[in-house]
């Protein structure tokens, strides 16, 4: 079998003491940035990410796969502690999670949060393994037509799953592919936008935006409110980690089905681990015999929604590695962290380098077991760490984004950048608009604009190729169908309702 | 009488807004003009001062309007950057800012929203003006950031019109503090790191940064911000091998 030699192969890679502590430092390091509350994956993803430079590509690599689900970890342990969701993945986590945290059983509610993520890491580290291959070969099927109808899809599930007016969020995604375009034309190579500033030749970068407008702004936001800001910190010792029997029985059905959906929803390109944790929890609701539990403290609020969004998480990797093409903003921050070792994201990386994909395949659910060892008995120390104020912590982590960016290229004009999307993203969020499709479309941008050129000088100009190719007709019917659907009332009621309802 | 006082509400809005949005029109001019200033002390390269002030003076009031009806005499004459940026970025905000004035908001939100969006688009689109388009069935340069630039256009404009023919909600309050000394502290960081070193950066923009809350207590921030330093001092530099100055340049030399 193919498919295991491969993954021994990657468990080889991923057991070598080196690439081990690597894993280890990254799931504590993610979880540690995780868990201090308003700064969301992607922010502690990119602030991280100066911290992998110096490494070999292998152990960044891992090292940051480690960041991003320690981090998601990390998100969900405050979410059910003082019921500020660290980050989007786990908005639903706090409605049922925190109520449990209330009634004296936090202890229950991590440990099934860590049980069902663990159970859903194995299941999609075995599925990118399966999946990996086949889709590698039909990724060599695709041409520039097809890519981009791909990312056209992609680009439509972000709207489809940001939250608000669709045409805000379309809106977004166009200005991340308008700030995508400026810096020097891949072909041309002529100046563009960039208003003979020498940084900008470069384009701008990727990590000075998404720590702008998420992590600065982020700041900016929190002390708008700052004095408000009301933490209602579960007080009382946390006793009894482990689950009840009946916790046990109760929370393996919305673990399976939570692993399903979020597995399927994850390959999406599109944010999937969000809308696979709303998802999870409506389906639990739904086939729930008595849903008035729900928002009571319901141990199946915890268990669906948090195993489906880690198996999202994982199985969002699947697009990453096979295609080339992040689904979501921390994918798209890990493409940023592989070209800067040197590694073009896409099908050839799979058979090139077989040690990086694999190892970190496989350390994926090292990393996961790790989360589960570690963090169940640290959660003491967590929640110690929410015990410090904001007014310390926001300056720190100022200091600490500023000295990642400038890291990243040894350049202030990035530092300057990052705070004037600080203000951008802060007036977004004024606004209403959504900055993760901005992310998104400014990440998926230059690979756009190139296959639509490439396709469109192999047609001889001729548009139609995107219509009659049939695998790339297919992506665009799929994503014309699910615009359309989602302007339609009835389903945009729909869609606003599960989104509310995570609100209370 | 409510109706009538709700009703000059709305009116002393829109004119601020109207003001504001003429404001946002001349930006990037404004823009120019001020760090033009910079060129007397010999900062910089660029126009001086009162070059910038006279062509964009000359551009909004006569060469812009010259230009439009040049092009219905079928003119091809090579219009100046700042005449295009008269043309393709402050015009249509002019003509937004006097449309404004006869429309009643219903979500300044979402109008406001869409207004500065458009403004960007149509700066976007003034950048990209002066590069090349489509050759032949192959994509210039500008071909893309124009369609994009176009289709933000038309897309701001529609959640402008939300705003006008749909309720929601008015104006989010913006404080000032957080953010001023926030991007403050990263502004001072980015310009000293290279001259001031890693320790004196670090820890002034820390305590520059702990004025946006007004809960700090300064004695502690002042202890937390030198174990911040001392700490970012060791890992960055020295166990992640990031190359950056530590101390003051004067200081070593």
């Amino acid at each position: 079998m193919d498919i295991f030699a491969n993954l021994a192969h990657g468990f080889a890679v991923a057991f070598s003491p080196i690439n081990l502590l690597m894993c280890l430092i990254g799931a504590l390091v993610g979880t540690l940035v995780g868990v201090l509350p308003g700064i969301g994956t992607i922010a502690t993803v990119a602030m991280l990410l100066p911290i992998t430079f110096g490494l070999p590509p292998v152990g960044a690599l891992i090292m940051l796969a480690g960041i991003y689900y320690g981090a998601q970890y990390g998100g969900s342990t405050t979410s059910i502690l003082v019921n500020i969701p660290g980050e989007a993945t786990s908005v639903v986590t706090a409605i049922d999670g925190h109520q449990m945290a209330k009634q004296g059983r936090a202890g229950p509610a991590l440990a099934i949060a860590a049980i069902g993520s663990f159970f859903a890491g194995c299941v999609a580290t075995v599925l990118i393994a399966i999946l990996g291959a086949p889709l590698t070969k039909l990724a060599l099927a695709f041409g520039p037509a097809e890519y981009f109808s791909l990312m056209v899809l992609g680009l439509i599930f972000a709207v489809v799953l940001a939250k608000g007016s669709v045409l805000k969020a379309i809106a977004m995604i166009v200005l991340g592919l308008l700030l995508s375009m400026v810096g020097s034309d891949i072909e041309t190579g002529a100046s563009r936008m960039a208003f003979n500033i020498p940084e900008l030749a470069d384009g701008l970068g990727f990590a000075t935006v998404a720590m702008g407008v998420f992590g600065f702004a982020e700041i900016i936001r929190n002390l708008d409110h700052g004095a408000e800001m009301n933490r209602d910190l579960v007080q009382q010792k946390i006793t009894g980690l482990m689950p009840t029997r009946k916790d046990l029985v109760d929370s393996t059905p919305p673990i399976l089905r939570g692993t399903v959906l979020g597995s399927i929803l994850g390959i999406l390109p599109g944010g999937g681990a969000v809308i696979a944790s709303f998802a999870a929890y409506t389906l639990e609701k739904k086939l729930a015999k008595n849903p008035s539990r729900f928002g009571r403290g319901a141990i199946e609020g915890v268990a669906g929604p948090e195993s489906a969004n880690n198996a999202a998480a994982q199985t969002s990797f699947i697009p990453l590695l096979t295609l080339g093409i992040p689904p979501n903003a921390v994918m798209a921050l890990m493409v940023g962290a592989m070209t800067i070792h040197g590694i073009v994201p896409g099908p050839q990386v799979m058979q090139k380098q077989p040690d990086l994909v694999w190892g970190m395949i496989a350390s994926m659910w090292i990393g996961n077991l790790m989360l589960i060892i570690i963090n169940l008995p640290l959660v003491g120390i967590w929640v110690r760490l929410l015990r410090v104020p904001y007014r310390l912590m926001f300056p720190s982590i100022v200091i600490f984004c500023a000295i990642g960016i400038y890291s990243v290229n040894n350049a202030p004009v990035d530092v300057i950048l990052a705070g004037v999307f600080g203000l951008v993203g802060y007036w977004l969020i004024k606004h209403d608009f959504e900055p993760a499709p901005l992310l998104l479309g400014m990440v998926l941008g230059p690979l756009m604009e190139e296959n639509l050129r490439r396709a469109l000088l192999i047609s001889r100009g001729d548009w139609s190729v995107f219509v009659t190719r049939p695998l790339s007709a297919v992506l665009l019917a799929v994503a014309v169908s699910l615009l359309v659907l989602t302007v339609l009332p009835a389903l945009r009621a729909k869609r606003d309702e599960v989104f509310t309802e995570s609100e209370n | 009488m409510a109706d009538t006082m709700g009703h000059s509400a709305t009116a002393t809005r829109n004119t601020r807004l109207v003001v504001g949005f003429c404001l946002l029109a001349i930006a990037p001019q404004i823009f120019e003009f001020i760090w033009s200033i910079g060129t007397i002390f010999g900062w910089g390269a660029g126009r001086g001062p009162v070059a910038v002030v006279t062509s964009h003076v000359t551009a909004l009031l006569a060469g812009a309007p010259s230009a439009i009806f040049g092009s219905f005499g079928g003119g091809t004459k090579k219009v100046s950057s700042d005449v295009l940026l008269a043309l393709i970025y402050s015009y249509p905000l002019f003509v937004v800012a006097i449309l404004t004035l006869f429309m009643t908001i219903r979500s300044a939100q979402d109008y406001v929203g869409g207004v500065v969006l458009m403004a960007l688009a149509l700066f976007a689109l003034w950048a990209g003006s002066d590069l090349q388009g489509m050759r032949g069935f192959s994509f210039g340069a500008g071909t893309a950031p124009r369609m994009f630039g176009g289709l933000l256009v038309a897309l701001s404009a529609g959640i402008a019109l939300t705003g006008l023919l749909t309720d929601g909600p008015p104006m989010a309050h913006y404080s000032w503090r957080g953010p001023l000394f926030v991007v403050a502290a990263i502004l001072f960081f980015a310009l000293s790191i290279r001259s001031l070193g890693l320790v004196v950066t670090a820890y002034a923009s820390f305590m520059i940064a702990a004025a946006g809350s007004h809960e700090t207590r300064w004695l502690e921030a002042a202890i937390v911000g030198a174990c911040l330093t001392l700490g970012c001092a060791i890992l960055f530099p020295s166990v992640l091998g990031l190359p950056m100055p530590m101390y003051p340049r004067f200081l070593i030399q």
